[in-house]
């Protein structure tokens, strides 16, 4: 380093590189930081220390025991949501012209195809009682589940209430709600509201949707055609297994449709059911629609994780 | 080669992409000079690609002219597409002006004129490099539907709610409905930046392909209509904002022929939901609310994503910045909220090269200084006084992580009409009598400055009504008791 600085006539560059070096130390030991509390609370938090802490409550300093305590509490949070998938919790409305302050929430994980979880969707829910109405009714105050999953559908049918001002149809005008009141009564009783039932179709219907993602990139990868072409390039497949397909994506955010792209400029489409089969297919090539292929790709199964394979033994 | 002139008969067909605006005309030169020189250029470009060169054919030299006038131009006609190429390409490598791009299109290349698909090309360019220069009115599509309240067992009840659109049909089906009354040129594009397609319809009320109108309404913006589809959301939005519902009141006398942009615009507009509806699923739209220039704000809120149903205080679960994964061993309260915002997406293979790079988290903390400069209660030695630190919290609940948030959602303007009485709230009188009270707001980011105002201890974060907050994720609404109600529309 010394030598480096001789060289240069103005302090300058020494100046810049020290700095630089300052810089990548900083966020090394930031980082080193990081790993430190990651690691010490995954300590706190593991099967082996928890018991052991737990055994000699006396020994415990002041200091140490919230810690152990609070580790305790967040791995067994945590081993619920991993195990179940939805929780609830509660939550306060800071708002103060809110018409109920105390609002359910729930917490949908899902896991992912690259051993994680997906950033956890919630679900606020309201407590209203209407007027003349002896149980409280539940609804939807506010979510984060992607629009084309729809809302309102769900709550139509899992959460009926006599108030129809769910969040989605709130600028609905009164003629409606008036008919639905008429509705409401020649009907003679609601139905019963199902949490259960409402969360079980929501997650499922989530669930389906990261599964369609993830076999859509599964696909991708094994044509090279990932975000990363490095990575699993054990799945890669040979040039000449790929089938002539150039392309292959998703249309939509939503991932039911995919569309797919061939060498000699065929084009097709799929359509991805929520149980990973391929339920309808479409190839369209030069001199009109390839029958043969889109046979292929429902046929034997339909099982969109071996689409790759069919297609291949369609071309050979 | 102009288009022939000979046979003039009203048709229903749309108005042809390859309809030429001659080159000469004003306000064409106007939409291009809006452009910036690397648009410009890159648009030259696509046009000479190999696959559009048959419906952009530049002006060539021709060996059998010897016109003398062409010499005289001060951009001789290329000979071949490659020389044009050639040209642009040399022009991007050199610094320059936009002038000499724009006249070389104008008065060079394309001297015989630019076509109505060059110039909706144009324009969408420009609405991707100014994504605020128009504004855009969120409607809903909402499914007509008298059954659809009975469960059904198919599996994919919950996620139709969105019409299946397909770009080409779509755009045959508008043409079908509006062709009696309008005449119209259609141009579909994707967007490079954000996920939405745009079509562009310009009208003109005449029944004949090549309307002999002077060429200066080509680029007159009132006659162009945009109507932006975000992907996988059961929203549209467009660029024009006239009530919707056919109840509204139509703005000229109905006896009048539609004549004016006004009306073309809106039988353009009933149009679009008829022509997404098939048999059996029938779609009206429905106003939401929001109107914004800023077409990333209308995603954030009107979109697919999370953040379309929690906002203001809600926001910290749209950006799952209260709790991290539940892989992760470190108990919620001692994670920073901008590294759970980060959590869920970063791929495994992070882990080994985190001592490498983590400029993120570098680049988010200057952020936490700047805030705290900004409170009133801040002392010389940079202590917060408690009462200051209490307001903070009392913020952050109130508005959530909206500041820091991973999809920043400005508003533009926000316009509030109150319904209560100004002294009494409590008396429930909703007597005709009291005047409302029209507020507007307006500024670059309204939820943003009245953030601002509440830490600087101005509004009162604890009482302030929930519109203030961003909650109700609109631009207009109707407020009693500090809650909104529905608009009538």
């Amino acid at each position: 380093m010394n030598t480096r600085a001789n060289h240069s006539a103005t302090p300058d560059p020494e100046a810049e590189q020290l700095d630089s070096e300052i810089a990548s130390i900083r966020t090394q030991i930031q980082n080193l930081k990081r790993r430190k509390r990651f690691l010490s609370s995954s300590l706190l938090a593991s099967p082996n220390v928890q018991p052991l802490l737990r055994k000699s409550p006396t020994t415990l300093d002041d200091d140490l025991s919230p810690l152990a305590q609070a580790a305790g509490k967040h791995s067994t949070t945590n081993h619920y949501r991993i195990a179940f998938g939805t929780t609830a919790f509660p939550f306060k409305d800071p708002s103060p012209t809110a018409s109920s302050e105390n609002l359910l929430g729930v917490r949908i994980d899902v896991s992912t195809r690259n051993g994680r979880f997906a950033k956890p969707y919630y679900i606020l829910l309201q407590r209203e009682r209407a007027r003349g109405e002896k149980e409280m009714k539940l609804r939807v105050h506010r979510h984060t589940v992607p629009s084309f999953i729809s809302m309102s559908k769900l709550e139509d049918v899992y959460l009926p209430s006599n108030k129809k001002v769910s969040s989605a149809n709130e600028e609905s005008d009164g003629d409606d709600s008036e008919e639905e009141m008429r509705k409401l009564k020649a009907k003679g009783n609601t139905r019963k509201q199902d949490l259960r039932a409402f969360v079980r179709e929501l997650r499922r219907e989530l669930v389906a949707w990261h599964l369609r993602c993830d076999a859509v990139e599964m696909l991708r990868e094994r044509l090279g055609l990932g975000d990363d072409a490095e990575s699993n390039s054990v799945d890669r497949l040979s040039p000449e297994s790929k089938a002539g397909i150039v392309s292959l994506d998703s249309t939509s955010i939503e991932t039911r449709y995919v569309r797919l792209e061939w060498e000699d400029g065929r084009v097709g489409r799929f359509k991805l059911s929520n149980t990973g089969h391929v339920e309808r297919a479409v190839v369209i090539g030069d001199l009109g629609r390839d029958k043969a292929i889109e046979d292929a790709m429902i046929g034997d199964g339909a099982k969109v994780e071996t689409l790759l394979e069919r297609l291949k033994e369609h071309t050979s | 080669m102009a288009p022939p002139k000979s046979v003039r008969a009203p048709t229903t067909a749309s108005l042809p992409n390859n309809l030429r605006i001659p080159s000469t005309a004003q306000s064409l030169t106007k939409t291009l000079n809006k452009l910036s020189r690397q648009a410009l250029l890159d648009l030259a470009l696509i046009w000479l690609d190999d696959q559009n060169i048959k419906s952009f054919p530049p002006y060539l030299q021709r060996e059998e002219t010897n016109n003398e006038d062409e010499e005289a131009l001060p951009y001789p006609a290329a000979e071949t597409i490659e020389e044009a190429r050639q040209a642009y390409e040399d022009m991007q490598e050199r610094k320059g002006g936009k002038r000499e791009v724009l006249e070389r299109i104008l008065e060079g290349d394309w001297r015989q004129g630019i076509t109505l698909r060059q110039l909706a090309m144009a324009d969408i360019r420009y609405i991707e490099d100014h994504p605020a220069s128009s504004r855009w009115t969120a409607l809903e599509l909402e499914r007509i539907d008298p059954k659809h309240k009975t469960p059904t067992n198919s599996s994919e009840a919950w996620a139709s709610n969105i019409p299946r659109m397909q770009p080409a049909t779509f755009v045959k089906a508008l043409q079908h409905e509006i062709s009696s009354l309008v005449k119209a040129h259609y141009h579909l594009a994707r967007s490079n930046t954000l996920p939405l397609t745009f079509l562009r319809i310009f009208i003109v009320d005449s029944p004949y392909q090549s309307p002999r109108q002077s060429p200066e309404i080509f680029a007159d913006a009132s006659r162009i209509i945009y109507v932006a589809f975000p992907d996988s959301s059961p929203y549209i939005y467009t660029s024009v904002a006239i009530t919707t519902g056919s109840n509204a009141k139509p703005i000229t006398s109905s006896s009048s022929i539609a004549t004016d942009p006004k009306s073309l615009h809106r039988l353009v507009r009933e149009a679009v939901p008829k022509a997404l509806s098939r048999p059996h699923e029938r779609y009206t739209l429905k106003a939401t609310a929001l109107a914004t220039k800023n077409l990333p704000t209308l995603l954030a809120l009107r979109g697919a994503g999370r953040s379309t149903a929690a906002n203001g205080s809600f926001s910290i679960f749209a950006d799952a910045a209260l709790e991290g994964s539940p892989l992760d061993p470190r108990p919620s309260n001692t994670v920073s909220a901008q590294e759970h915002m980060r959590g869920g997406h970063k791929p495994v293979k992070d882990e080994d090269k985190e001592n490498n790079t983590d400029t993120a988290q570098e680049l988010q903390l200057p952020s936490h200084p700047k805030r705290r400069l900004s409170g009133t209660g801040t002392g010389m030695d940079g202590s917060v006084s408690p009462s200051s630190k209490k307001r903070r919290l009392a913020v952050d609940s109130r508005f959530g992580s909206a500041s820091s948030s991973l999809t920043p959602a400005p508003l533009d303007r926000l316009d509030i009409r109150l319904l209560d009485a100004p002294a009494d709230s409590e008396n429930d009188t909703r007597t005709g009598v009291l005047p409302p009270l029209s507020l507007t707001f307006s500024g670059s980011d309204v939820i943003g400055g009245i953030r601002k105002l509440a830490e600087l201890g101005v509004v009162d974060p604890e009482r302030m009504p929930s519109w203030m907050t961003g909650e109700e994720a609109v631009s207009m609404a109707v407020v009693r008791g500090g809650r909104r109600i529905p608009m009538k529309n």
